[in-house]
């Protein structure tokens, strides 16, 4: 991914700019002066292999990426090849705004699946944040947010069991996905690895591989292809210990 | 280093299982994976270790000569062999 990018598109022009949208509206109050700002902006878009570096630790990147289509994770390796995925960034979500003003990367970003990213030139990132304070405030919020959610997975990785920890983490991308339209009722598309999902919640992948039996037994959760349906939310948030006022997924009213 | 039969209250019904000792002390735990975990079943997971064999690493084996070479390789690397 270290090719030269060209911005001659623009956000608006695919149908996926519609989960950035609803991405922010479900955190902020936008304008519509606003929401076309960010349709507005300069963007290279690519379909991107699963398994791919985006952008890698210690590159000094110049464009931040929104997530359109497709699991992306950040991820550090550690020297005896293990990885530990640090968070999984779903359609809507811009996992390198950081980029904007930490210039060097201090972890990598990689796609899991086929994705579809849009690369916005952090030029064009800081013009539109000039121009729009309330937008200010919403990616500072998102970002307050992003940080809520690694106080949670650093709880789940510390003190749950696993079996509690894949629980809250179906719960969580339940409402993450529900939140740009992703979820149908109680089932979302899943298409992780159980291998990916250890490497995020630091078990093996036969730990992993006996938790998912057992939420399946206890009647929590079924797979359906590639397809999560949850049975029992109530069950599984109970096993996740899951409350997701740490995911601020309402509309808020600024103050 | 002597391995001993056991069954581990994993996957249901019991797994099988080797408490491996080096000289007196259990240094790990192996089990054998069972047909449920699909393309990982009849491998030999290293379920715990204990003392300088505790941590994060949770490899499987194609057999338990590849293990218990691991474990030695390990316990030489961190002193304890």
């Amino acid at each position: 991914m270290h090719q030269r990018l060209n911005s001659s598109d623009r956000l608006g022009n695919f149908p996926e700019q519609s989960r950035v949208v609803r991405k922010l509206e479900s955190i902020a109050e936008l304008s519509e002066k606003e929401k076309q700002a960010l349709l507005d902006l300069p963007v290279s878009v690519r379909n991107v292999a699963a398994d791919q570096d985006i952008v890698c630790d210690k590159d000094r990147p110049s464009h931040s990426c929104l997530v359109l289509d497709g699991f992306v994770c950040r991820y550090k390796l550690l020297d005896g090849g293990m990885r530990q995925i640090m968070s999984f960034q779903t359609p809507g979500d811009m996992p390198d705004l950081q980029s904007l003003f930490l210039r060097v990367m201090d972890h990598s970003i990689g796609t899991l699946t086929p994705s579809k990213l849009a690369f916005v030139p952090h030029d064009a990132v800081r013009d539109l944040l000039r121009r729009y304070p309330n937008l200010v405030e919403a990616f500072w919020r998102d970002t307050l947010i992003d940080a809520a959610i690694f106080r949670e997975w650093m709880v789940g990785l510390g003190r749950r069991e696993a079996y509690g920890r894949v629980a809250h983490l179906m719960c969580e991308l339940l409402m993450r996905l529900r939140a740009v339209g992703l979820a149908n009722g109680y089932s979302y598309e899943l298409p992780l690895t159980q291998a990916e999902l250890a490497d995020a919640l630091g078990l093996s992948t036969v730990h992993v591989n006996r938790v998912l039996k057992e939420l399946r037994l206890d009647g929590l959760v079924v797979f359906k292809g590639r397809h999560l349906v949850i049975q029992d939310w109530e069950g599984l948030k109970e096993a996740g210990e899951f409350d997701p006022t740490y995911l601020h997924v309402e509309p808020q009213v600024a103050a | 280093m002597t391995l001993q039969p056991v069954r581990v209250a994993t996957g249901g019904e019991g797994e099988e299982g080797r408490l491996v000792f080096a000289g007196e002390k259990l240094v790990a735990l192996l089990v054998k994976l069972s047909h449920q975990q699909e393309e990982l079943a009849g491998r030999w997971f290293f379920e715990a270790g204990f003392g300088r064999l505790d941590g994060p690493l949770h490899p499987t084996f194609e057999n338990l000569a590849d293990a218990e070479a691991w474990i030695l390789q390990r316990l030489a690397a961190t002193g304890e062999a």
